[in-house]
């Protein structure tokens, strides 16, 4: 008796990662055309409530101080929290299913990670169309502010493309973490996680309240600027999407 | 003859639980082998662990001659299907069966979609309206078309009716004549399956009993029918695995028996008829449970 000691066949790791990115949007419905239709719709519902209140101001002064308000709009913080749900949701749904179809949990990170940062860049992109247009037509013609709500910066078109980039980012890797947590270790383990993140933040609030650092934090701010603080989320993206890698690294399908 | 799957000193425990106690085989190639047992034996267990899906806790595993863990190069070359498997809610059949492709370089196409006809697979409903039969048909396809070199059915069948089930043996056998490789079938169903087996392992409380080719292990044993009196004076001396009576009849099962013995009851009177995996598997899997009370 002797031993196999060459595999039948094998393709190339790019081949193994791109199958796994395609199957992120194997169908598209959950990850992209689900969260496209609840932006639309609540854009719409946007529009009408803008329509309303200037329909019921006569005063062009009136109507300035409304639309000054208006840059306050958290009607788009909707996209940034369901990216992140939608990336709990695809690892949750699609690791048992890739393991099964003996994908390497290496490979599956990766052409997941691929599959978010793919997602990041074209609902970037539509967000900064959008945000392109609320600006060329003074906000819908309205006043309405959206897409370039007060905190996507006061920069071009590239810097608040980047700022959409970096904040999906964000939300795609803590998602990929939590969700690699609760892969691992189920709801218990995510508790138990989320429980010691909050002690984390009460912690760093508590010692900035302490040391009376608040005002620092603040200028710190001030003078990294919009585009600059931005950038920094991005240490914290890199941190979540390695840690997830390493969570996921020794995680068990379930059933 | 090559062994694709070897295995030394093998252990898996869940805290305080060992699922797989210390051990050792090898699998040839190109061969349908069944990975029989009761409930909890440890079969899936051991699946798990040669694909890679669990990590040992200790022992030695080779799969195409290399660790199967986070190993591509030998992950691509098998197919794990389990009855258990987990599919995205939002995915429908279609998707699932548009995305394995890519994952199989042996893929057959045509295959596929023959077994989605013969099946009668509805591939646009969604995996989580699908009844249990449905859903186990598209394990089934995936495990059949893939066409890797070696393949794992883990009770691949829940709720798939008797005909549906035939139509899986009939393609399992004939795709495997014209494309020969390695199967591992664990199953419940000895006897539907009995014809197909060319190798059997038998694991019990995460050990193995048994582990001989199928011929091998229906020569093994033989039943023994005649009057009280006649079977028990020929059984006295040997093993018996079972034994029971009705009225003044006995039936006993008895381990290996020569030309001379098979002589020599023929001449006491008594009938031979051979036993059914099924029963011998059973018996021996009773024995290994009195064996094990006894040592504990």
């Amino acid at each position: 008796m002797t031993t196999m000691t060459a595999p039948v066949v094998t393709t190339g790791t790019l081949n193994r990662v791109m199958a796994v990115f395609r199957l992120q949007f194997v169908n598209p419905v959950t990850v992209l055309i689900t969260p496209l239709l609840i932006l639309l719709a609540i854009f719409a519902m946007n529009l009408a409530i803008w329509a309303l209140i200037m329909a019921n101001l006569d005063a062009s002064a009136d109507r300035a101080e409304v639309a000054e308000g208006f840059q306050w709009s958290g009607a788009s913080t909707f996209i940034f929290f369901y990216m992140m749900v939608v990336a709990v949701q695809a690892i949750n749904a699609t690791f048992s299913f890739a393991l099964g179809l003996s994908v390497t949990r290496r490979d599956y990170y990766l052409g997941t990670a691929l599959g978010f940062i793919a997602l990041s860049a074209l609902i970037s992109t539509i967000l900064a169309v959008f945000a392109a247009i609320e600006e060329a037509t003074g906000g819908w013609g309205l006043g309405g502010r959206m897409f370039t709500a007060i905190y996507f910066g006061d920069g071009t078109w590239y810097e608040r493309y980047f700022i959409f980039f970096a904040l999906l980012l964000f939300f795609f890797f803590t998602g990929s973490v939590a969700a690699a947590i609760f892969v691992r270790w189920k709801g218990i383990g995510l508790t138990a996680f989320l429980v010691a993140l909050g002690f984390a933040t009460v912690g760093l609030i508590a010692l900035f309240t302490v040391t009376s650092a608040w005002d620092e934090v603040g200028a710190w701010f001030l003078t990294t600027g919009w585009t600059g603080s931005y950038a920094w989320s991005l240490v914290l993206t890199a941190l979540a999407a390695v840690s997830g890698y390493f969570v996921l690294r020794k995680a068990t399908p379930r059933g | 003859m090559n062994a694709v799957v070897e295995v030394s000193n093998l252990t898996k425990k869940f805290g305080s639980f060992t699922a797989v106690d210390n051990v050792s085989f090898s699998i040839e190639e190109n061969a349908i082998h069944g990975l029989l047992g009761r409930n909890g034996a440890g079969k899936t267990t051991i699946m798990q662990l040669l694909t890679g899906q669990d990590f040992a806790t200790s022992g030695d595993i080779r799969v195409f001659g290399q660790s199967p863990v986070e190993n591509a190069s030998v992950l691509q070359n098998l197919s794990f299907i389990k009855e258990s498997q987990k599919y995205p809610e939002d995915f429908k059949p279609k998707h699932v069966l548009r995305s394995a492709p890519w994952f199989f370089p042996n893929w057959d196409a045509d295959f596929a979609d023959q077994l989605v006809e013969e099946f009668r697979l509805p591939t646009n409903r969604r995996i989580k309206k699908l009844s249990r039969g449905q859903l186990s048909a598209v394990g089934v396809i995936v495990g059949l078309a893939s066409r890797a070199p070696l393949t794992f059915f883990d009770e691949p069948y829940l709720g798939l009716d008797a005909v549906a089930r035939q139509l899986f043996y009939d393609r399992l056998l004939s795709d495997y004549a014209e494309h020969p490789r390695t199967v591992i079938l664990s199953t419940h169903l000895i006897d539907e399956v009995s014809d197909l087996l060319e190798h059997v392992i038998v694991i019990d409380q995460g050990r193995i009993i048994i582990n001989e080719s199928a011929d091998a292990l229906r020569g093994s044993v033989s039943n023994v029918v005649g009057t009280s009196s006649a079977v028990d004076a020929f059984a006295a001396g040997r093993e018996v695995l079972h034994r029971e009576g009705i009225g003044g009849l006995a039936s006993v099962t008895l381990s290996a028996l020569s030309d001379a013995d098979r002589a020599a009851a023929r001449t006491a009177g008594l009938e031979l008829s051979p036993v059914s995996l099924q029963q011998l598997i059973v018996r021996k899997t009773q024995v290994s449970e009195k064996e094990f009370e006894l040592s504990a």
